[in-house]
């Protein structure tokens, strides 16, 4: 009895010596997680033989992508707590906007807006996030033109708004019994995406004053379907994605359906799951297809141009994504991932919800003669 | 006399005084030698005596009378190319001379041949036909050619003389002088020419040569030296010596001109008369974009538009005037473009307008019916009757260009209240009144900050206001 005690003892204890070993393994082993290599070579969209009009240039998934900080692998064994020095992660992005070289990215699962600074390499989260302006499910953002920040928050029903500096201004719309899903700007106005009544509510953009709802009815037809993003044109019609209906529709600022096109399928310029929308300068229309899994480009008249970031590839495919942002500034941050025959005249950024790239960076351009 | 002729005396001569006897058949032998040596001058005093009397015989008159000899014939050395192939000359039958080698050869025994290397030769010297161009004893002073006067009488032996008897030949066709452009043996360019095509033209065209040095701007076929493009060069039946009549010419190239000058429905009748084209384009150089003959397009527009013509009943508008009396210039007008409304080849809508524009002045708006004016013009301006986007002439929301113009049974085009090329008023507006009828309308525009007020001819005195709406209706 005694021995199978003596013997039962010594077997738990290699147990758990080997469950130590085992722990310290994959303790280590985190530690030294490998970062994700660089493509081998550039990875352009469309594939050839068609000439290249895309290239993805990077990710973005933690601080540690902007500002170069990488933990040691060392570094929690020899000086144990180094959790200021941990990368801060992008968990669950979901909208992204840009705007003065900037990008902030709602992350939805934590709660929170991360403000990108490729310039200054800065990677922070929103400083007014707390107290009256804690988010609670951060979906889109828009900055106007004075700086401030305006939110939708799907949990909290409301658009809240924060300055320049970050701190928070003032929350709107709890009354309006919406869902707001996504802001766009045009002047004083206030364009609040209402996934729940299927409409825009415009907003005045300094008091919150409720001044109008379009996109409900027009001629008989309803116009918007689980409208999920909104982006406004050069001419500052709205562009809107419906998931329900996976049309894309264009209206004025008045409300006027000024044009449409898409529609459910799996054919190119047809929708699974429209999401993310944006515009850029020449009026081409960016969308983002949650369930094909890519982002394809219209002219401004609704012919598909391309599309990219389908699954499968090594690098540049999406992991169900959701938002999109489009500038032709700061082109030069990211020039070292720009292959030297190639000519980029936008960048594009797109947020995956999973997989290792939370933000991926395209390059849309041309090869250069 | 050495002993070896001793001896040979002795032996030939035996029993006589062998000495004497070699004195005297030596002196019999000398005899002989000058009386051959006398024969020998004598034929060939008689040779020469017989080639001078070529030239100056009675039988070879002819060659006295070119203005130049072929050089042996000159020098009376008819043997140079000729030899007797009997003794008597002249013969009743047959000749008595032949020539020592047949066509080229023969020249080429004294002349240098030309190398096919260097250049594409004339047909008549690649086959070694010389003498379909020059004459072997004498012709002209320069190149023994047959007919120095006129050299084109020599070419239009081979060549189609039809281009030659066009209504409009060349000058130097018409000259004979066909050597200024062409030269007659061998050539590095087409059709033997001296130069290149644009050199050789403008050797003599020098006051387009001077021309083309300062233009900014040059037809493409000049600046191609391509000159044969639209002129023929020896001769045509159309003037300036063009292919084809003049706008058809123009047409050869800008096919795209041709359809609009065939079946426009409203037609320029510039290009009907006179210069075609020419009347507002110049056809080899210009400082000016599309080769328009001044800096200004609306200067050139007004040149026929911009004066009163009181020979005509119905004469064109004087643009001019209209332009110096009011303030305000449509936007094109302000750059000098008339092009940008209208279309001076030739439209299928109202005065040459690029594009629809209702002919009345009652047309209610439909889609299209416009599209002149909202090419330029916010396109969503007639679309909706409500708007806060595409017009300040709105009562808060309520769009009154809607109202005036998608009436649909009564709605009136621009002209109501806006004219098209200048106004004292703002946005154009027609102070002065549109016609209606007889009578112009007058406006009696008042404008504020945020709205306005008018009492035209049509409605009593009517205001609006964009922030606090009147809704008047």
């Amino acid at each position: 009895m005694s021995v199978t005690v003596t013997v039962n003892r010594c077997h738990v204890i290699r147990i758990a010596c080997s469950a130590v070993l085992l722990y310290l393994l994959i303790l280590l082993s985190a530690c030294a997680a490998p970062e994700v290599a660089g493509p081998q070579g550039s990875v352009f969209f469309p594939p050839a033989p068609n000439p290249p009009r895309l290239q993805y240039l990077t990710m973005i998934s933690s601080s540690a992508d902007v500002d170069g900080k990488k933990l040691g692998g060392l570094s929690i064994i020899a000086v144990g707590d180094t959790r200021a020095e941990k990368p801060k992660p992008i968990i669950k992005p979901y909208g992204i906007t840009v705007s003065n070289g900037k990008l902030y990215v709602c992350d939805t699962a934590p709660g929170r807006l991360i403000v990108i600074d490729p310039a200054r390499k800065s990677f922070e989260f929103l400083k007014g996030n707390y107290s009256f302006g804690k988010l609670k499910k951060p979906i889109s953002s828009e900055i106007d033109s004075d700086g401030n920040l305006y939110v939708a928050d799907a949990v909290r029903k409301e658009v809240l708004v924060y300055g320049p500096s970050g701190n928070f201004l003032r929350a709107f719309g709890k009354s309006l019994g919406m869902k707001p899903v996504d802001v766009a700007i045009y002047g004083d106005y206030l364009y609040v995406l209402d996934l729940h009544n299927h409409d825009v509510k415009i907003l005045d953009r300094k008091s919150g004053k409720h001044l109008e709802t379009i996109g409900k009815i027009q001629d008989g037809k309803h116009l918007l379907s689980m409208p999920i993003s909104i982006d406004s044109g050069p001419k500052g019609s709205l562009f809107i994605s419906n998931m329900s209906s996976g049309k894309i529709v264009n209206l004025d600022r008045d409300g006027h359906l000024l044009g449409e096109f898409g529609k459910l399928g799996d054919g190119f310029g047809q929708f699974g799951r429209p999401k993310g929308l944006a515009v850029d300068d020449h009026g081409r229309i960016y969308v983002v297809d949650a369930a094909h899994q890519n982002v394809q480009i219209f002219n401004k008249d609704g012919r598909l141009l391309m599309f990219f970031g389908d699954p499968g590839l090594p690098f540049g495919s999406l992991n169900l994504p959701a938002g999109i942002a489009v500038t032709s500034q700061g082109i030069d941050l990211f020039k070292k991932y720009i292959d030297p025959a190639f000519e980029v005249e936008q960048l594009i950024f797109v947020t995956s919800q999973f997989g290792p790239a939370k933000i991926s960076v395209y390059g849309l351009g041309k090869l250069m003669d | 006399m050495d002993e070896a002729g001793d001896e040979y005396c002795s032996e030939s001569f035996v029993g006589i005084n062998l000495k004497a006897s070699c004195m005297k058949n030596l002196k019999i032998i000398c005899r002989l030698v000058v009386c051959c040596g006398l024969i020998l001058i004598c034929v060939l005093s008689f040779s020469h005596t017989a080639t001078a009397d070529c030239i100056t015989g009675a039988c070879h008159q002819q060659l006295k009378s070119f203005a130049r000899l072929h050089e042996p014939v000159g020098e009376g050395d008819c043997q140079a190319c000729h030899e007797a192939v009997v003794s008597e000359h002249p013969l009743e039958k047959g000749q008595s001379f032949k020539l020592f080698a047949e066509g080229r050869d023969l020249c080429l025994s004294c002349h240098d041949a030309f190398d096919p290397a260097a250049g594409k030769l004339h047909p008549a010297v690649a086959e070694g036909e010389c003498l379909v161009c020059h004459d072997p004893h004498g012709g002209s002073r320069i190149g023994l050619l047959k007919n120095a006067d006129d050299v084109k009488m020599i070419c239009l032996e081979c060549h189609d003389a039809n281009s030659f008897e066009q209504k409009f030949v060349h000058g130097p066709v018409a000259a004979g002088a066909c050597l200024e452009c062409h030269t007659p043996h061998q050539s590095r360019y087409e059709k033997l020419l001296l130069s290149d095509p644009k050199s050789l033209c403008l050797k003599c065209h020098a006051e387009l040569a001077a021309g083309l040095e300062g233009a900014t701007v040059i037809h493409a076929p000049v600046d191609d030296g391509t000159c044969s493009d639209c002129h023929e060069t020896h001769g045509s039946s159309f003037v300036h010596l063009l292919k084809e009549d003049g706008i058809k010419m123009c047409f050869s190239c800008h096919e795209e001109l041709a359809d609009k000058y065939n079946k426009a429905r409203t037609k320029h009748a510039a290009l009907y008369k006179d210069d075609h084209c020419g009347n507002c384009h110049a056809p080899h150089f210009s400082n000016h974009a599309s080769l328009l003959t001044t800096e200004r397009e609306s200067d050139l527009c007004l040149r026929c538009h911009g004066q009163d013509d009181f020979r005509r009943s119905k004469s064109l508008k004087n643009i001019r005037a209209e332009l110096a009396a009011n303030e305000h210039l449509h936007g094109p007008l302000v750059d000098g473009k008339c092009s940008t409304c209208h279309d001076p080849h030739g439209s299928d809508f109202f005065r040459l307008l690029v594009d629809a524009y209702p002919e009345t002045f009652y047309a209610p708006y439909r889609k299209g019916t416009y599209a002149f004016c909202l090419d330029c013009h916010e396109e969503n301006l007639l679309r909706f009757p409500e708007t806060s986007i595409y017009t300040r002439f709105r009562d808060g929301k309520r769009n009154l260009h809607y109202i005036h113009v998608a009436d649909p049974r009564k709605g009136r085009s621009c002209r109501a209240c806006h004219r098209a090329h200048a106004s004292n008023g703002p946005k154009l507006m027609n102070e002065t009144g549109a016609s209606f009828g007889n009578w112009k309308i007058p406006l009696r525009l008042v404008l504020t900050e945020t709205g306005g007020s008018c009492s035209p001819g049509c409605h009593r005195r009517m205001s609006y206001d964009r922030k606090n709406p009147v809704t008047e209706k």
